[in-house]
Protein backbone atom coordinates (compact mmCIF):
# COMPACT_ATOMS: atom_id res chain seq x y z
CA UNK A 1 0.00 0.00 0.00
CA UNK A 2 2.27 2.71 1.45
CA UNK A 3 5.14 1.73 -1.78
CA UNK A 4 2.76 1.90 -4.28
CA UNK A 5 1.70 5.21 -2.66
CA UNK A 6 5.19 6.38 -2.23
CA UNK A 7 5.49 5.12 -6.14
CA UNK A 8 2.48 7.17 -7.13
CA UNK A 9 4.27 10.32 -5.99
CA UNK A 10 7.28 9.44 -7.97
CA UNK A 11 5.50 8.91 -10.88
CA UNK A 12 3.28 12.40 -11.52
CA UNK A 13 6.53 14.29 -11.48
CA UNK A 14 8.34 12.06 -13.90
CA UNK A 15 5.38 12.05 -16.29
CA UNK A 16 5.19 15.74 -16.08
CA UNK A 17 8.79 15.93 -17.50
CA UNK A 18 8.22 12.87 -20.22
CA UNK A 19 5.05 14.77 -21.18
CA UNK A 20 6.73 18.26 -21.69
CA UNK A 21 9.23 16.48 -23.94
CA UNK A 22 6.52 15.05 -26.26
CA UNK A 23 4.69 18.10 -26.22
CA UNK A 24 8.25 19.53 -27.68
CA UNK A 25 8.33 16.88 -30.18
CA UNK A 26 4.95 16.83 -31.37
CA UNK A 27 5.05 20.64 -32.17
CA UNK A 28 8.18 20.10 -33.75
CA UNK A 29 6.43 17.48 -35.82
CA UNK A 30 2.80 19.41 -36.45
CA UNK A 31 4.39 22.51 -37.40
CA UNK A 32 7.28 21.40 -39.25
CA UNK A 33 10.13 22.69 -37.20
CA UNK A 34 13.12 22.94 -39.17
CA UNK A 35 15.89 21.22 -37.21
CA UNK A 36 18.20 24.61 -37.51
CA UNK A 37 15.68 26.70 -35.78
CA UNK A 38 14.61 24.17 -33.41
CA UNK A 39 15.64 20.35 -32.90
CA UNK A 40 14.04 17.83 -31.70
CA UNK A 41 14.35 16.32 -28.48
CA UNK A 42 15.17 13.51 -29.93
CA UNK A 43 17.61 15.08 -31.77
CA UNK A 44 19.10 17.24 -28.87
CA UNK A 45 19.41 13.70 -26.76
CA UNK A 46 21.07 12.23 -29.58
CA UNK A 47 23.60 15.51 -29.65
CA UNK A 48 24.58 14.56 -25.92
CA UNK A 49 25.14 11.21 -26.81
CA UNK A 50 27.12 11.92 -30.30
CA UNK A 51 29.28 14.27 -28.29
CA UNK A 52 29.83 12.94 -25.18
CA UNK A 53 33.65 12.73 -24.88
CA UNK A 54 33.11 16.98 -25.00
CA UNK A 55 30.22 17.37 -23.05
CA UNK A 56 31.20 15.18 -19.77
CA UNK A 57 33.94 16.67 -19.19
CA UNK A 58 32.43 19.80 -19.60
CA UNK A 59 29.71 18.91 -17.51
CA UNK A 60 32.51 18.07 -14.77
CA UNK A 61 33.32 21.44 -14.45
CA UNK A 62 30.54 23.68 -15.07
CA UNK A 63 29.12 20.95 -11.96
CA UNK A 64 32.22 21.70 -10.34
CA UNK A 65 31.69 25.25 -10.60
CA UNK A 66 28.03 25.58 -9.31
CA UNK A 67 28.56 22.93 -6.22
CA UNK A 68 31.86 24.87 -5.20
CA UNK A 69 30.14 28.31 -5.66
CA UNK A 70 26.26 27.14 -3.94
CA UNK A 71 27.97 25.48 -0.99
CA UNK A 72 30.61 28.86 -0.39
CA UNK A 73 27.16 31.18 -1.27
CA UNK A 74 24.73 29.19 1.59
CA UNK A 75 27.90 29.06 4.21
CA UNK A 76 28.54 32.86 3.70
CA UNK A 77 25.45 33.76 3.75
CA UNK A 78 24.37 31.35 6.88
CA UNK A 79 27.20 32.68 8.95
CA UNK A 80 26.54 36.29 7.54
CA UNK A 81 22.86 36.55 8.62
CA UNK A 82 23.70 34.93 12.50
CA UNK A 83 26.16 37.71 12.91
CA UNK A 84 23.62 40.24 11.65
CA UNK A 85 21.06 39.03 14.16
CA UNK A 86 23.63 38.83 17.29
CA UNK A 87 24.89 42.67 16.73
CA UNK A 88 22.30 44.83 15.46
CA UNK A 89 25.12 47.43 14.55
CA UNK A 90 26.16 44.85 12.51
CA UNK A 91 22.56 44.30 10.90
CA UNK A 92 22.31 48.13 10.29
CA UNK A 93 25.70 48.62 8.39
CA UNK A 94 25.48 45.26 6.79
CA UNK A 95 21.88 45.12 5.44
CA UNK A 96 21.25 48.22 3.16
CA UNK A 97 24.71 46.90 1.44
CA UNK A 98 23.55 43.93 0.43
CA UNK A 99 20.14 44.87 -0.64
CA UNK A 100 22.29 47.27 -2.86
CA UNK A 101 24.94 44.57 -3.89
CA UNK A 102 21.87 42.44 -5.38
CA UNK A 103 21.07 45.71 -7.26
CA UNK A 104 23.86 45.32 -9.49
CA UNK A 105 23.58 43.29 -12.33
CA UNK A 106 25.51 40.05 -12.46
CA UNK A 107 26.86 40.39 -15.97
CA UNK A 108 28.04 43.38 -15.56
CA UNK A 109 30.80 42.31 -12.80
CA UNK A 110 31.34 39.70 -14.38
CA UNK A 111 33.93 41.16 -16.80
CA UNK A 112 35.51 43.20 -13.80
CA UNK A 113 36.30 39.82 -11.18
CA UNK A 114 38.09 38.41 -14.08
CA UNK A 115 40.58 41.06 -14.18
CA UNK A 116 40.81 40.69 -10.37
CA UNK A 117 40.23 36.96 -10.24
CA UNK A 118 41.98 35.42 -13.33
CA UNK A 119 40.53 32.92 -15.90
CA UNK A 120 40.22 29.83 -13.81
CA UNK A 121 37.70 28.63 -11.10
CA UNK A 122 37.50 31.75 -8.61
CA UNK A 123 35.28 34.24 -10.29
CA UNK A 124 32.68 31.67 -10.84
CA UNK A 125 32.90 30.36 -7.98
CA UNK A 126 32.46 34.25 -6.75
CA UNK A 127 29.27 34.60 -9.42
CA UNK A 128 27.68 31.71 -8.30
CA UNK A 129 28.01 32.32 -4.33
CA UNK A 130 26.94 36.23 -4.96
CA UNK A 131 23.55 35.00 -6.13
CA UNK A 132 23.13 32.03 -3.92
CA UNK A 133 24.20 34.04 -0.89
CA UNK A 134 21.38 37.15 -0.52
CA UNK A 135 18.04 34.35 -0.33
CA UNK A 136 20.01 32.54 2.27
CA UNK A 137 20.90 35.74 4.10
CA UNK A 138 17.15 37.01 3.88
CA UNK A 139 15.69 33.96 4.93
CA UNK A 140 18.08 32.53 7.97
CA UNK A 141 17.51 36.05 9.53
CA UNK A 142 13.28 35.74 9.16
CA UNK A 143 14.06 32.64 10.60
CA UNK A 144 15.92 33.69 13.56
CA UNK A 145 13.20 36.73 13.73
CA UNK A 146 10.19 34.52 13.88
CA UNK A 147 11.61 32.46 17.49
CA UNK A 148 8.54 33.00 19.66
CA UNK A 149 9.81 35.82 22.11
CA UNK A 150 7.82 33.84 25.45
CA UNK A 151 10.36 30.80 23.93
CA UNK A 152 13.41 32.64 24.65
CA UNK A 153 12.10 34.10 27.80
CA UNK A 154 11.39 30.26 29.19
CA UNK A 155 15.12 29.99 28.27
CA UNK A 156 16.24 32.68 30.55
CA UNK A 157 13.90 31.43 33.25
CA UNK A 158 15.91 27.98 32.91
CA UNK A 159 19.14 29.48 32.78
CA UNK A 160 19.96 28.59 29.74
CA UNK A 161 23.53 29.31 28.32
CA UNK A 162 23.63 31.97 25.62
CA UNK A 163 25.51 29.02 23.03
CA UNK A 164 22.78 26.48 23.99
CA UNK A 165 20.10 28.23 23.49
CA UNK A 166 21.50 29.40 19.84
CA UNK A 167 22.12 25.78 18.77
CA UNK A 168 18.97 24.42 20.47
CA UNK A 169 16.48 27.04 20.02
CA UNK A 170 17.39 29.49 17.83
CA UNK A 171 19.63 27.96 14.61
CA UNK A 172 17.07 24.87 14.13
CA UNK A 173 13.93 27.28 13.91
CA UNK A 174 16.16 28.71 10.66
CA UNK A 175 16.10 25.42 8.98
CA UNK A 176 12.56 25.93 7.02
CA UNK A 177 13.44 29.07 5.75
CA UNK A 178 17.38 28.48 4.95
CA UNK A 179 16.05 25.44 2.94
CA UNK A 180 13.14 27.47 0.81
CA UNK A 181 16.34 30.22 0.05
CA UNK A 182 18.47 26.80 -1.06
CA UNK A 183 16.18 25.30 -3.08
CA UNK A 184 16.25 28.75 -4.98
CA UNK A 185 19.37 28.90 -4.88
CA UNK A 186 19.70 25.30 -6.27
CA UNK A 187 18.48 26.26 -9.32
CA UNK A 188 20.10 29.97 -9.97
CA UNK A 189 23.43 28.76 -9.06
CA UNK A 190 24.01 26.99 -12.58
CA UNK A 191 23.08 30.24 -14.43
CA UNK A 192 25.51 31.71 -12.19
CA UNK A 193 28.55 29.22 -13.49
CA UNK A 194 27.21 29.71 -16.74
CA UNK A 195 27.21 33.78 -16.64
CA UNK A 196 30.76 33.14 -15.19
CA UNK A 197 32.21 31.19 -17.72
CA UNK A 198 30.88 33.62 -20.56
CA UNK A 199 33.20 36.36 -19.59
CA UNK A 200 36.18 34.25 -20.39
CA UNK A 201 37.37 30.66 -19.44
CA UNK A 202 40.84 28.69 -19.85
CA UNK A 203 38.33 25.92 -17.99
CA UNK A 204 35.83 25.53 -20.36
CA UNK A 205 32.39 24.28 -18.98
CA UNK A 206 28.80 24.26 -20.55
CA UNK A 207 28.26 27.97 -20.63
CA UNK A 208 31.81 27.88 -23.02
CA UNK A 209 30.39 25.52 -25.32
CA UNK A 210 27.01 26.74 -25.77
CA UNK A 211 28.50 30.44 -26.83
CA UNK A 212 31.10 28.36 -28.78
CA UNK A 213 28.06 26.37 -30.18
CA UNK A 214 25.64 29.03 -30.96
CA UNK A 215 27.93 31.30 -33.22
CA UNK A 216 28.32 28.25 -35.07
CA UNK A 217 24.59 28.27 -35.33
CA UNK A 218 24.87 24.68 -34.42
CA UNK A 219 21.38 24.22 -32.16
CA UNK A 220 21.15 20.62 -31.73
CA UNK A 221 24.43 21.29 -29.82
CA UNK A 222 23.00 24.11 -27.97
CA UNK A 223 20.17 22.34 -27.03
CA UNK A 224 22.44 19.37 -25.69
CA UNK A 225 24.46 22.10 -23.46
CA UNK A 226 21.05 23.40 -22.56
CA UNK A 227 19.41 19.90 -21.24
CA UNK A 228 22.70 18.93 -19.40
CA UNK A 229 22.33 22.47 -17.51
CA UNK A 230 18.94 22.27 -16.78
CA UNK A 231 18.92 18.79 -15.87
CA UNK A 232 22.29 20.09 -13.13
CA UNK A 233 19.57 22.08 -11.90
CA UNK A 234 16.85 19.68 -11.24
CA UNK A 235 18.96 17.60 -9.55
CA UNK A 236 20.48 20.03 -7.17
CA UNK A 237 16.89 20.92 -6.30
CA UNK A 238 16.40 17.34 -5.71
CA UNK A 239 19.78 16.98 -3.40
CA UNK A 240 18.66 19.81 -1.45
CA UNK A 241 14.86 18.79 -0.70
CA UNK A 242 16.46 15.05 0.38
CA UNK A 243 18.72 17.04 2.76
CA UNK A 244 15.71 18.77 3.93
CA UNK A 245 13.96 15.94 4.72
CA UNK A 246 16.60 14.65 6.76
CA UNK A 247 17.42 17.60 8.64
CA UNK A 248 14.15 18.48 9.52
CA UNK A 249 12.25 15.17 10.24
CA UNK A 250 9.60 16.67 12.65
CA UNK A 251 7.75 18.52 9.90
CA UNK A 252 6.81 14.92 7.76
CA UNK A 253 7.17 12.32 10.11
CA UNK A 254 5.09 12.60 13.84
CA UNK A 255 7.77 10.34 15.75
CA UNK A 256 11.30 10.62 15.70
CA UNK A 257 13.51 7.38 14.65
CA UNK A 258 14.07 5.81 17.68
CA UNK A 259 17.59 4.20 18.72
CA UNK A 260 16.34 1.68 21.09
CA UNK A 261 13.57 -0.89 20.42
CA UNK A 262 10.02 0.97 20.89
CA UNK A 263 7.57 -0.61 22.93
CA UNK A 264 4.13 -1.92 20.75
CA UNK A 265 2.09 0.79 21.84
CA UNK A 266 -0.48 2.10 18.94
CA UNK A 267 -0.70 5.73 17.52
CA UNK A 268 -3.55 6.83 20.08
CA UNK A 269 -1.92 5.53 23.23
CA UNK A 270 -4.27 2.62 24.15
CA UNK A 271 -2.72 -0.75 24.90
CA UNK A 272 -4.96 -3.27 24.34
CA UNK A 273 -4.97 -5.79 27.62
CA UNK A 274 -5.47 -9.46 26.58
CA UNK A 275 -8.52 -9.11 24.63
CA UNK A 276 -7.87 -10.97 21.50
CA UNK A 277 -5.63 -13.86 21.75
CA UNK B 1 1.60 23.52 61.37
CA UNK B 2 3.23 27.51 60.69
CA UNK B 3 6.23 27.26 58.63
CA UNK B 4 8.69 29.58 57.03
CA UNK B 5 7.06 30.65 53.99
CA UNK B 6 8.80 29.15 50.70
CA UNK B 7 8.34 32.29 48.70
CA UNK B 8 7.72 36.24 49.75
CA UNK B 9 6.98 39.00 47.54
CA UNK B 10 7.13 42.34 49.05
CA UNK B 11 5.91 45.36 47.98
CA UNK B 12 6.40 44.67 44.30
CA UNK B 13 6.03 47.99 42.17
CA UNK B 14 6.98 47.87 38.70
CA UNK B 15 6.23 50.88 36.19
CA UNK B 16 7.23 50.68 32.51
CA UNK B 17 7.61 54.27 30.72
CA UNK B 18 4.22 56.00 31.84
CA UNK B 19 2.18 52.63 32.90
CA UNK B 20 2.15 51.47 37.07
CA UNK B 21 1.48 47.93 35.86
CA UNK B 22 2.18 46.69 40.02
CA UNK B 23 2.17 49.06 42.96
CA UNK B 24 3.06 47.28 46.43
CA UNK B 25 1.78 43.76 45.19
CA UNK B 26 2.56 41.37 48.30
CA UNK B 27 2.30 37.75 49.13
CA UNK B 28 3.62 34.58 51.12
CA UNK B 29 3.14 31.00 50.00
CA UNK B 30 4.05 28.46 52.45
CA UNK B 31 6.34 25.46 51.56
CA UNK B 32 3.96 22.66 49.38
CA UNK B 33 0.86 24.76 49.15
CA UNK B 34 -1.64 25.54 45.80
CA UNK B 35 -2.24 29.35 45.67
CA UNK B 36 -4.12 30.79 43.23
CA UNK B 37 -4.04 34.19 41.71
CA UNK B 38 -7.45 35.54 40.24
CA UNK B 39 -7.88 39.59 38.64
CA UNK B 40 -9.63 41.16 36.42
CA UNK B 41 -7.93 41.37 32.92
CA UNK B 42 -4.12 43.64 32.61
CA UNK B 43 -4.52 44.10 36.23
CA UNK B 44 -1.08 42.75 35.66
CA UNK B 45 -1.07 38.89 36.92
CA UNK B 46 1.50 38.33 34.19
CA UNK B 47 4.17 41.19 35.01
CA UNK B 48 4.00 39.92 38.92
CA UNK B 49 4.88 36.71 37.32
CA UNK B 50 7.87 37.76 35.50
CA UNK B 51 9.54 40.03 38.26
CA UNK B 52 8.79 36.28 40.65
CA UNK B 53 10.84 34.56 37.98
CA UNK B 54 13.20 37.26 37.44
CA UNK B 55 12.56 37.69 33.68
CA UNK B 56 12.41 41.25 35.04
CA UNK B 57 13.34 43.27 37.87
CA UNK B 58 11.00 45.42 39.87
CA UNK B 59 10.95 48.93 40.46
CA UNK B 60 10.98 48.20 44.04
CA UNK B 61 10.54 45.65 46.28
CA UNK B 62 12.03 42.30 46.31
CA UNK B 63 11.71 38.11 46.08
CA UNK B 64 12.51 35.73 48.19
CA UNK B 65 12.90 31.94 47.64
CA UNK B 66 13.80 29.99 51.28
CA UNK B 67 15.00 33.13 53.03
CA UNK B 68 17.33 33.93 50.25
CA UNK B 69 17.00 37.30 47.91
CA UNK B 70 16.09 36.77 44.35
CA UNK B 71 15.06 39.81 43.00
CA UNK B 72 15.76 40.14 39.56
CA UNK B 73 17.67 36.88 39.36
CA UNK B 74 16.33 33.65 36.85
CA UNK B 75 16.98 30.43 37.33
CA UNK B 76 15.05 29.81 40.70
CA UNK B 77 11.41 28.70 39.52
CA UNK B 78 9.79 26.69 37.24
CA UNK B 79 7.47 28.68 34.84
CA UNK B 80 4.71 27.48 32.33
CA UNK B 81 2.80 29.66 30.07
CA UNK B 82 -0.78 29.56 28.47
CA UNK B 83 1.03 28.94 25.37
CA UNK B 84 2.87 25.42 25.93
CA UNK B 85 5.93 26.48 24.11
CA UNK B 86 6.86 23.28 23.11
CA UNK B 87 10.06 23.14 20.63
CA UNK B 88 8.46 21.79 17.53
CA UNK B 89 11.97 19.94 16.49
CA UNK B 90 12.29 18.18 20.22
CA UNK B 91 10.70 14.98 20.79
CA UNK B 92 8.47 14.60 24.09
CA UNK B 93 11.40 13.22 26.28
CA UNK B 94 13.77 15.91 24.42
CA UNK B 95 11.09 18.89 25.38
CA UNK B 96 10.72 17.47 28.42
CA UNK B 97 14.81 17.59 29.86
CA UNK B 98 15.27 21.26 27.47
CA UNK B 99 15.96 23.09 31.12
CA UNK B 100 19.02 20.08 31.61
CA UNK B 101 19.87 20.61 27.74
CA UNK B 102 20.17 24.66 27.69
CA UNK B 103 22.20 24.70 31.02
CA UNK B 104 24.11 21.59 31.31
CA UNK B 105 23.72 19.38 28.40
CA UNK B 106 20.98 16.51 28.98
CA UNK B 107 22.33 13.34 30.08
CA UNK B 108 21.05 9.68 30.11
CA UNK B 109 19.88 9.95 33.24
CA UNK B 110 17.69 13.24 32.24
CA UNK B 111 16.37 11.26 29.53
CA UNK B 112 15.36 8.10 31.81
CA UNK B 113 14.19 10.72 34.40
CA UNK B 114 12.24 12.30 32.03
CA UNK B 115 10.68 9.22 30.23
CA UNK B 116 9.66 7.35 33.74
CA UNK B 117 7.82 11.00 34.20
CA UNK B 118 5.95 11.00 31.34
CA UNK B 119 5.02 7.50 31.58
CA UNK B 120 3.70 8.17 35.03
CA UNK B 121 1.74 10.88 34.15
CA UNK B 122 -0.18 9.61 31.27
CA UNK B 123 2.41 10.20 27.98
CA UNK B 124 3.12 6.79 27.65
CA UNK B 125 3.01 6.25 23.92
CA UNK B 126 3.97 9.53 23.00
CA UNK B 127 7.25 9.90 24.36
CA UNK B 128 9.46 9.97 20.88
CA UNK B 129 6.74 11.64 19.47
CA UNK B 130 6.75 15.11 18.04
CA UNK B 131 4.94 17.72 19.39
CA UNK B 132 2.74 18.70 16.21
CA UNK B 133 1.57 15.28 16.55
CA UNK B 134 0.14 15.81 19.88
CA UNK B 135 -3.37 17.11 21.51
CA UNK B 136 -3.84 20.49 23.06
CA UNK B 137 -4.15 18.91 26.16
CA UNK B 138 -1.23 16.02 25.57
CA UNK B 139 1.01 19.23 24.65
CA UNK B 140 -0.09 20.56 28.17
CA UNK B 141 1.12 17.72 29.55
CA UNK B 142 4.43 17.65 28.40
CA UNK B 143 5.02 21.40 29.15
CA UNK B 144 4.42 20.58 32.77
CA UNK B 145 6.91 17.77 32.87
CA UNK B 146 9.25 19.87 31.42
CA UNK B 147 8.78 22.66 34.13
CA UNK B 148 9.06 19.70 36.40
CA UNK B 149 12.10 18.36 35.47
CA UNK B 150 14.02 21.35 36.05
CA UNK B 151 13.67 20.08 40.30
CA UNK B 152 12.15 23.91 41.06
CA UNK B 153 10.33 23.96 44.16
CA UNK B 154 8.01 27.04 43.20
CA UNK B 155 6.09 26.53 40.19
CA UNK B 156 4.63 29.64 38.42
CA UNK B 157 1.86 28.51 36.21
CA UNK B 158 0.24 31.30 33.80
CA UNK B 159 -2.97 30.22 32.82
CA UNK B 160 -2.05 27.10 31.44
CA UNK B 161 -5.23 25.32 30.32
CA UNK B 162 -6.55 28.66 29.06
CA UNK B 163 -6.10 27.50 25.88
CA UNK B 164 -8.32 24.27 26.12
CA UNK B 165 -11.77 23.56 25.82
CA UNK B 166 -13.76 23.10 28.73
CA UNK B 167 -13.71 19.01 28.81
CA UNK B 168 -10.26 19.25 28.29
CA UNK B 169 -9.47 21.61 30.73
CA UNK B 170 -11.41 19.84 33.81
CA UNK B 171 -9.64 16.74 32.78
CA UNK B 172 -6.44 18.61 33.22
CA UNK B 173 -7.43 20.63 36.09
CA UNK B 174 -7.65 16.82 38.15
CA UNK B 175 -4.51 15.74 36.91
CA UNK B 176 -2.81 18.44 37.64
CA UNK B 177 -3.68 17.61 41.42
CA UNK B 178 -3.09 14.40 41.20
CA UNK B 179 0.71 15.22 40.29
CA UNK B 180 0.76 18.08 42.51
CA UNK B 181 -0.66 15.78 45.39
CA UNK B 182 2.00 13.30 44.91
CA UNK B 183 5.50 15.58 44.04
CA UNK B 184 6.26 17.84 47.20
CA UNK B 185 5.89 21.75 44.88
CA UNK B 186 4.75 25.00 45.73
CA UNK B 187 2.41 25.78 43.20
CA UNK B 188 1.55 29.52 42.16
CA UNK B 189 -1.34 29.40 39.51
CA UNK B 190 -2.91 32.59 37.74
CA UNK B 191 -5.98 31.84 35.56
CA UNK B 192 -8.75 33.98 35.13
CA UNK B 193 -11.82 31.34 35.39
CA UNK B 194 -12.78 31.45 39.43
CA UNK B 195 -13.92 27.93 38.95
CA UNK B 196 -10.35 26.60 38.29
CA UNK B 197 -8.81 29.14 40.95
CA UNK B 198 -11.26 27.65 43.77
CA UNK B 199 -11.57 24.03 42.69
CA UNK B 200 -7.01 23.80 43.00
CA UNK B 201 -5.73 26.33 45.18
CA UNK B 202 -5.72 26.17 49.36
CA UNK B 203 -6.03 29.96 49.52
CA UNK B 204 -7.29 32.75 46.42
CA UNK B 205 -5.43 35.21 46.29
CA UNK B 206 -7.75 38.23 44.39
CA UNK B 207 -5.94 41.52 42.61
CA UNK B 208 -7.21 44.54 41.86
CA UNK B 209 -7.17 46.55 38.95
CA UNK B 210 -4.35 48.27 37.89
CA UNK B 211 -1.91 49.30 39.05
CA UNK B 212 -2.51 45.48 40.52
CA UNK B 213 -1.78 44.40 44.16
CA UNK B 214 -3.11 41.82 46.01
CA UNK B 215 -6.59 43.10 47.58
CA UNK B 216 -7.43 40.21 49.69
CA UNK B 217 -6.85 36.53 49.86
CA UNK B 218 -9.60 34.09 50.36
CA UNK B 219 -9.33 30.71 51.89
CA UNK B 220 -10.44 27.49 50.47
CA UNK B 221 -11.80 25.21 53.36
CA UNK B 222 -12.74 22.49 51.23
CA UNK B 223 -10.98 19.27 52.19
CA UNK B 224 -8.95 17.22 49.58
CA UNK B 225 -9.09 14.90 47.67
CA UNK B 226 -11.31 17.08 45.59
CA UNK B 227 -13.57 15.24 42.89
CA UNK B 228 -16.35 16.60 40.48
CA UNK B 229 -19.11 16.81 43.49
CA UNK B 230 -16.90 19.56 44.87
CA UNK B 231 -17.69 21.74 42.07
CA UNK B 232 -21.54 21.82 42.93
CA UNK B 233 -20.56 21.73 46.67
CA UNK B 234 -21.98 24.07 49.31
CA UNK B 235 -18.71 25.49 50.53
CA UNK B 236 -17.17 25.48 47.14
CA UNK B 237 -20.41 27.93 46.17
CA UNK B 238 -19.92 29.79 49.10
CA UNK B 239 -16.10 30.91 47.96
CA UNK B 240 -17.12 31.28 44.88
CA UNK B 241 -19.51 34.36 45.52
CA UNK B 242 -16.95 35.92 47.92
CA UNK B 243 -14.52 35.96 45.24
CA UNK B 244 -16.93 36.92 42.42
CA UNK B 245 -18.46 39.94 44.84
CA UNK B 246 -15.24 41.27 45.25
CA UNK B 247 -13.94 40.77 41.96
CA UNK B 248 -17.35 42.29 40.74
CA UNK B 249 -18.05 45.34 43.61
CA UNK B 250 -21.15 44.05 44.85
CA UNK B 251 -20.97 45.07 48.34
CA UNK B 252 -17.82 44.04 49.81
CA UNK B 253 -15.34 45.60 47.72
Amino acid sequence: MRRWRRAGRLAIPVAAVVGVFVVWDLIIRVFDVQPWVVPSPGDSLRAIADDWGTLGSLTRTTVKETVLGFLAGAGIGFLLAVVMSRWSLVQRVVYPVLVASQAIPVVAIAAPLVIVLGFGLAPKLVIVAFIVFFPVVVNVLDGLASVDRDLLNLARIMDGRPLRVLALIELPATLTPLFSALKLGATYAVTGAVLGEWTASTTPGLGNYLLIQSSKQNTDAVYAAVLLLTAIGVTGFLLVLAAERVATPWRTRSTARRRRASSPVRDDGSVEEGGRP
Amino acid sequence: MESAPKLIAEGITYRFGDTLALQGASLQVRPGEFVSIVGPSGCGKSTLFNVISGLLAPTSGRVTIDGRDVTGSTGHVGYMFQDDLLVPWRTVVRNIVLGAALTRGASGKDEAEARALGERYGLRGFLDHYPHALSGGMRQRVALMRTLAVHRDVLLLDEPFGALDSQTRLEMQRWLLDVWDELDRTVLFVTHDVDEAIFLADRVLVMSPRPGRIATEIAVPIPRPRGLETLTSSGFMDVKRRILSFLYGQGAA
